[in-house]
């Protein structure tokens, strides 16, 4: 022990712990290679030269990048990817705002029945959609809103309002009560209350919803594909259309598929941290 | 209290506001109650008449609907019955933006986003009082609390003396018909709590503005309050001067909530014109009316109301004290008697209220008394002495309701 | 009056957003129902009254509709079994894997996560190659990997096998797609565990596998809980994945898909709608007691 003072701190560990930690490792390791293999395929393939392109050698690194599959996929996948940002831009925007207001009086200007009206609307983000399949498109015809994209931006903004409401709930709960009071007793009304307190202080819910939004009205391909005629496909709907194409090149198919998922993998990246808490508001408590 | 005080800028604070206001507002409340759903009365049939510039202390333990009644006098908390009156204006069913009252929060509720300068212009401009105005009386008011330097910094970057500080100045530029305040000084540090408190004792008589103020701390509702009102279980049980309230306690919750320590508490029996406690004759004050009764009674003696050096002729106690809590100037005995414990529920909710080195007071068996005893006077644990009891200052109460027997 | 006053705005705030709520979710399913009871054909939706015929037709296994829903029902049986089980494992590994402080944690979980990103679609279209079941020189995919590895035996024929488990083989890329997201689940669940009370545990002598056995485990119930759920809801719905997958093999078929296949390319509106019904009681078997549950914990914290 007396040759041991200063060589830094003395760490307590068993006998096991160095080989447990390299097992760690080693397992996450394991788990990262199993999680990021379908991603080699993706860009490997996506990035071979069409000759290259055999399935037999799908492990294979390119022998020389190419860009071939993006270029000849390009035109056949670009309005889809057009229709997609127009559609899951506002759908995010619109969602966020009616979620805000709706999460904001039913945490803190609550009305009678607030707690049974909560739990109803919470249900419809779990119902399966097949359940109002039907009478939707067929209101979305009477509508005049099927085939267009404002129609699916229309079912998009309804049927995200209860995630986006839970979202911002759950936020507005955790400021204090003694802050919206303050603001009543200084004469403001509702309005103004959720103008000046409550919305300057919910950029973070902004950006978890928004961000959920985007991403599951980006994602979605059941409402898609019922809802917009051919010059209005979102991108999956695209996608699955060239990836389901009779002789169309694997490397075409992999540049789509990688195309068509870039905008989502880029805000996960760039804002992971609010995609996150969108995940865990997801699952009701965190 | 004139020393400056830490944290604030005692030249700025002697500038006197311009502008007092000219007539004060009384608070009026007639019967007020408050159930809670589920059926719980907060709130109990309160009266209570606030007069203009009056400083009114709301005090009792928690639970005791205190935060309730102010919150009624709001308007953020609907009365379930009665009516609040602001000056002639019944004011029962008007929202709380439409009273023109200001609060001060316990969290302070500062607006997070807003600089200093804004949250303290917040109420004048949701009242729409134009900028150039708004802009004068806000300065103003930071000149008086010392917040000057501080008016482009957002809540987060003060110190908790000066967000309650902004809360207060908050409160102030209003120059609202009332400060409503909830235990704003309970998130303060002890030095900090006792100099603010002094702040808002000369605020107070600078501004002459009628005030409500609640707090579970009756050191605090003493040393503030012109009339201290005492709340239990929503029920209003006695609203009097700080020295009335600890003189003529109308019962024995009051008796054992107000003074520190606490006054103790015996039974005791009545008769022949005097009270038989721990194998001590005290006769009665004189022109009590219990002089001719025969009952048993609950005893109290405040912990000053005993002579040690002298006896001035007064019946003496011997006893051995158990433990010795020096202060300095003096001293706390703590010494069992001799007599069975007094435990009602009015005592133990009047020392749940209290803080925990009170608990000794109401061990398992056995009475125990506090007693405060000169500095200089010799005692050490163990060793006996004779404690004169003063026979006027003892308090009488009735076992079964607690009422104050005279 | 007062009251309506004070609370009044909020629920006019509100209203919008509940009456199209209530027309979209609440009004839609009563819809559905309502035609689950008709033998509508078509696209105006008009049939006659049939009383439970669609249901019955459903559960007739000498039927061809009752057959394959039946078929269906196995399937998505299995899936859920095979999904939930393994993403919740996968899940809770990693999840331990990464709680002590791992160096490059930050990257793990980002690793772990993304794919919660990615559309069913582009997930399908990787898996359906990585999951080929080409032999000889269409060798590919993971049955390659495998060979190449030494461990030739692990090939199958995956989705396309002929046996009943087929569909087992969607849960790999379906849990590929969520277990990041359990993983999350649990790790946030196992850090909420104060570190007094696991300190408190190891200073009481247990070692690191007691303290995760006697004082974490017990506190990751509720966490479990809300995974099991959210997995078992996301199973059931399972549409654009194996749509993408193969569309047309029966093997892999479920409730989810054959309503859309028999509605909207059968055009039997009202037997869609019946399945389509069942499909919703089954997640709300799941569902109502957990928004139930979630809703009485938050008020009585």
């Amino acid at each position: 022990m007396t040759t041991r003072t200063a060589t830094g701190p003395v760490r307590i560990e068993s006998r096991w712990a160095r080989p447990l930690q390299v097992g760690r490792y080693l397992l996450l390791f394991a788990f990262a290679c199993f999680f990021l293999m379908p991603v080699y395929v993706l860009v490997v393939t996506a990035l071979k030269d069409p000759v290259q392109v055999s399935v037999s050698r799908m492990w294979e690194l390119p022998q020389s990048l190419s860009l071939n599959g993006f270029r000849e996929v390009w035109p056949k996948l670009r309005p889809g990817l057009v229709n997609s940002v127009l559609l899951a831009v506002p759908v995010s925007i619109i969602s966020s705002v009616l979620g805000a207001a709706n999460g904001f009086v039913l945490s803190k200007w609550r009305f009678p029945g607030a707690d049974i009206v909560f739990p109803l609307i919470l249900f419809g983000m779990f119902i399966p959609y097949q359940a109002i399949l039907i009478p939707m498109v067929r209101t979305m015809r009477d509508l005049g809103m099927q085939g267009g994209l404002d129609g699916l931006i229309l079912v998009h903004v309804i049927y995200g309002l209860p995630i986006t409401t839970l979202i911002f709930r759950s936020y507005f709960a955790g400021i204090s009560d003694e802050l919206i009071d303050a603001a009543k007793v200084d004469g403001a009304g509702m309005l103004r209350t959720l103008a000046y307190v409550a919305l300057p202080i919910a950029p973070p819910a902004f950006a978890v919803a928004m961000i959920w939004q985007f991403t599951s009205s980006w994602n979605d391909f059941l409402f898609g594909v019922m809802l917009t005629s051919k010059e209005n496909w979102p991108v999956t709907v695209a996608l699955n259309n060239i990836a389901g194409g009779q002789q169309v090149p694997f490397h075409e198919v992999m540049a789509s598929g990688l195309l068509a998922c870039l905008p989502t993998l880029l805000v996960y990246v760039v804002l992971g941290r609010f995609f996150m808490r969108g995940l865990m508001a997801g699952a009701l408590k965190g | 209290m004139n020393a400056p005080l830490p944290g604030t800028r005692p030249q700025a604070a002697n500038i006197p506001l311009q502008r007092a206001r000219p007539e004060a507002t009384g608070i009026r409340l007639e019967q007020v109650s408050k159930r809670f759903r589920g059926g719980v009365l907060a709130v109990d049939r309160v009266d209570l008449d606030v007069r203009p510039g009056e400083f009114v202390v709301l005090v009792g333990p928690s639970g005791c609907g205190k935060s309730t009644l102010l919150r009624m006098i709001a308007g953020l908390e609907a009365v379930s019955g009665g009516r609040i009156w602001l000056g002639d204006q019944d004011v029962t069913s008007r929202l709380p933006q439409e009273r023109d009252v200001a609060m001060v929060f316990q969290s302070y509720a500062l607006y997070p986003r807003m600089t200093v300068r804004r949250n303290l212009g917040f109420g004048l401009r949701m009242r729409h009082t134009g900028r150039p105005e708004r802009n004068r009386r806000v300065a103003e008011v930071a000149e008086v609390l010392g917040l000057e330097h501080l008016l482009d910094r957002r809540p987060a970057a003060l110190s908790g003396g000066q967000r309650q500080r902004v809360a207060m100045g908050r409160a102030i530029v209003r120059e609202p018909k009332a400060f409503l305040m909830d235990e704003p000084l309970s998130n303060l540090d002890a030095k900090l709590r006792v100099s603010m408190r002094a702040q808002l004792s000369r605020l107070h008589q600078r501004l002459g503005t009628t005030t409500v103020y609640v707090t579970h701390d009756q050191v605090e509702a003493m040393t503030l309050g012109q009339r201290v009102a005492v709340l239990r279980d929503g029920v209003l049980q006695q609203c009097d001067t700080p020295q009335h309230l600890f003189r003529h306690p109308v019962n024995l919750f009051v008796a054992a909530f107000i003074g520190s320590p606490s006054m103790n508490f015996v039974a005791a029996s009545v008769s022949g014109g005097a009270a038989h406690f721990a194998d001590l004759r005290v006769p009665l004050p004189a022109g009590s009316s219990l002089a001719t009764a025969d009952r048993q009674v609950i005893l109290g003696i405040r912990p000053t109301g005993f002579g040690v050096a002298e006896s001035n002729g007064w019946p003496t106690l011997r006893a051995v004290p158990d433990v010795v809590e020096e202060l300095g100037d003096e001293r706390n005995l703590i010494i069992d008697i001799n007599a069975p414990r007094v435990d009602t529920d009015a005592t133990r909710a009047a020392v749940a209220a209290r803080t925990a080195d009170d608990a000794l007071l109401l061990p398992e068996e056995k009475a125990r008394f506090t007693v405060r005893v000169p500095g200089d006077h010799p005692v050490s644990i163990g060793e006996p002495l004779d404690l004169a009891v003063n026979p006027e200052r003892l308090y009488f109460f009735d076992p079964e309701t607690g009422q104050t027997l005279r | 009056m007062r009251q309506i006053r004070q609370w009044g705005p909020g629920l006019l705030l509100v209203a919008p957003s509940l009456i199209v709520l209530g027309i979209f979710v609440y009004g839609f399913m009563g819809w559905t129902a309502n035609l689950s009871f008709t033998s509508a054909r078509g696209r105006n939706l008009t049939g006659d009254y049939v009383g439970f015929d669609n249901y019955r037709e459903l559960a007739d296994e000498r039927g061809v509709t009752g057959q394959r829903f039946g078929i269906d029902t196995q399937n998505v049986l299995i899936f859920t079994a095979v999904f939930v089980a393994g993403s919740l494992i996968a899940g809770l590994v990693m999840a331990l894997l990464l709680d002590r402080g791992v160096r490059g944690e930050s990257f793990f979980r980002s690793v772990f996560i993304f794919p919660m990103a990615i559309s069913f679609i582009a997930i399908a279209i990787v898996w359906r190659w990585l999951l080929s079941n080409g032999t000889g020189t269409q060798l590919t995919g993971l049955n390659k990997l495998f060979s190449a590895s030494g461990l030739g035996f692990l090939a199958n024929d995956w989705f396309k096998s002929d046996s009943g488990w087929a569909i087992a083989a969607v849960a790999l890329p379906a849990g590929w797609a969520l277990s990041g997201y359990v993983m999350a689940l649990f790790l946030a669940g196992i850090r909420g565990v104060p570190d007094d009370l696991r300190e408190a545990a190891r200073v009481d002598g247990a070692r690191e596998p007691q303290v995760l056995w006697h004082v974490v485990r017990p506190m990751l119930l509720p966490v479990t809980m809300s995974a099991l759920v959210i997995l078992a809801h996301i199973s059931l719905k399972t549409f654009d994945l194996i749509y993408a997958m193969d569309l047309k093999s029966l093997k892999i078929d479920t409730p989810a898909l054959f309503m859309w296949f028999t509605t909207f390319e059968g055009g039997f509106y009202g037997r869609g709608a019946a399945i389509a019904m069942l499909l919703l009681a089954g997640v709300a078997v799941v569902i109502i007691p957990y928004i139930w549950y979630s809703v009485r914990a938050e008020r009585r914290s």
